[in-house]
């Protein structure tokens, strides 16, 4: 099975799920350097998908503490049958859509990033630079950060974090058809509002 | 240039979310559709940026800060035992039936002692405020100083010769404390609770000493008395003690004064809350405002 990891050495399935369920148990056994290691696997992933559901880095920094927080006190609710990155994800997820309510940042989800607080991955790829590009960008992030939350929770594991559509599906419990859709619709919502603003420009 | 096929399939069709039967068609319809080419275009120009977010991540710095930030609020949440410390207890009961055992019959002290607080809302023993040796010795309690300071007055007193009172010399403060869980009770009642102790504190007074210097200030504590309201051990619901031993030092405990002397009598007939003179102290009639 693909793992979710985008970022973890996942060579080995079978072994990282055995590792971590020692880790898990040695938590609930007391033993908080168990969970720190925990922590120290999953916290880029947790942080990085943080900072894409919320846009800024302090309500990430305290998603991430949050998430941690709140797996700590219910790492025993999880089956270390299954990874636990899936599980992780979720809370994340359902802890950024907390803070997010709470402070109600209806805009600019990713316009306060800015290159102090991220780092330059050195990948020169992109091949939308330049004032056209840079402004597309933007116009994506503000009609991104307006979809409605599941489509956009949808639209950030699929399209930004590359998750296949069933690993979407398995991380939201949610069923394929649906999370298709969503995808589709949303899609579909971005490009209309950047015909809409890009043709009224030119 | 406008197309009718419908564009949610083509915006499946991009990254693979159609059957394989559908992909063929929309392949099919993309060789000689030109719109179709140039909105699927689109979509994957679009796909292509968001994919490119993925390279804005979290600094070293950043994930250092969340990773002490995240193992300090584990570590205080560890310090306290609470309703997350019972669950995990118990859920890990179904796993293991001894745990089992154990949490529910955890959960069966928990609610019986829960149930038992719940029922003693009638008369009540006092509580640590007051500690009795016997049954009404009163030890002298320890950090009145830190309990919730009702109010100040001078020289108050009900005496029924003025002149008399004139002759023991000039008019003394009175600093008076009330115990923090009856204040908190009383806030919330307006009532004084069983085990209520108030101090009076009694401060000799020291007037215009210096020239130019007006007014009054305290001098010297001179007297420490308590007052407790506690039904079951005095007939009166309240007994009053004093902690001097009339050498300028504090007893460590104290008899209640008897009948009398007149404290119970006096704060019966004159003071306007149980026994207590809140007409005097504006921070106790506040409380219930």
């Amino acid at each position: 099975m693909e793992l979710l990891m985008s970022g973890l050495p996942d060579k080995d399935a079978s072994t990282g799920l055995t590792e971590i369920a020692c880790l898990v148990r040695r938590t609930i056994a007391g033993d908080s350097t168990a969970f720190e290691q925990i922590i120290s696997r999953y916290e880029r992933r947790v942080l990085n998908l943080s900072i894409r559901l919320l846009g800024t880095p302090d309500d990430a920094q305290d998603a991430s503490q949050e998430v941690f927080l709140r797996a700590f006190k219910y790492i025993h609710r999880l089956d270390v049958q299954k990874p636990i990155e899936p599980w992780l994800v979720r809370m994340t997820i359902n802890v950024c859509r907390d803070l997010r309510r709470t402070r109600q940042r209806r805009w600019n989800t990713f316009s306060e990033i800015t290159e102090s607080n991220t780092q330059p991955s050195g990948d020169c790829g992109n091949p939308y630079t330049g004032l056209a590009g840079e402004q597309r960008r933007q116009i994506l992030r503000n009609i991104l950060d307006t979809l409605p939350e599941r489509q956009r929770t949808v639209i950030i594991l699929r399209d930004v974090e590359g998750l296949s559509t069933s690993e979407v599906a398995a991380t939201l419990r949610l069923p394929e058809g649906t999370v298709r859709s969503d995808i589709c619709r949303a899609r579909l919502k971005m490009k209309h509002a950047i015909d809409q603003i890009m043709g009224g420009q030119s | 240039m406008k197309c009718a096929y419908p564009p949610e399939v083509l915006a499946g069709y991009m990254t693979g979310e159609l059957s394989i039967s559908s992909s063929d068609n929309v392949k099919r319809h993309l060789m000689e559709c030109p719109a179709c080419q140039e909105f699927l275009a689109t979509l994957e120009e679009n796909g292509s940026i968001l994919r490119s977010f993925r390279q804005e991540t979290a600094s070293e710095l950043a994930v250092a800060a969340a990773h002490r930030g995240a193992m300090s609020r584990i570590e205080g949440l560890q310090s306290k035992f609470g309703w997350t410390t019972i669950e995990r207890f118990l859920f890990l009961g179904l796993r293991s039936p001894g745990y089992a055992v154990a949490g529910v019959l955890l959960l069966a002290a928990l609610s019986v002692s829960l149930l038992g607080a719940i029922q003693q809302s009638g008369p009540v023993s006092p509580r640590a405020a007051a500690t009795f040796e016997g049954n009404d010795t009163l030890l002298l309690p320890v950090g009145y100083r830190e309990w919730v300071f009702v109010g100040s007055s001078i020289g108050l007193n009900y005496s029924t010769n003025p002149a008399a009172a004139d002759r023991r010399g000039p008019q003394r403060f009175h600093n008076v404390y009330i115990d923090p869980v009856a204040y908190k009770h009383y806030e919330r009642t307006h009532e004084f609770p069983e085990g209520t102790v108030m101090m009076l504190e009694i401060a000799s007074a020291e007037l215009k000493a210096e020239p130019g210097l007006q007014g009054s200030y305290e001098k010297e504590f001179v007297a420490l008395e308590a007052s407790v309201k506690d039904s079951r051990r005095f007939k009166g619901g309240w007994a009053y003690f004093g902690f001097s031993d009339g050498a300028g030092k504090l007893k460590p405990k104290a008899q209640p004064f008897a009948d009398s002397a007149g404290c119970l009598s006096c704060h019966q007939d004159h003071a306007e809350t149980d026994h207590v003179f809140t007409q005097f102290y504006p921070v106790l009639r506040a409380a219930r405002s």
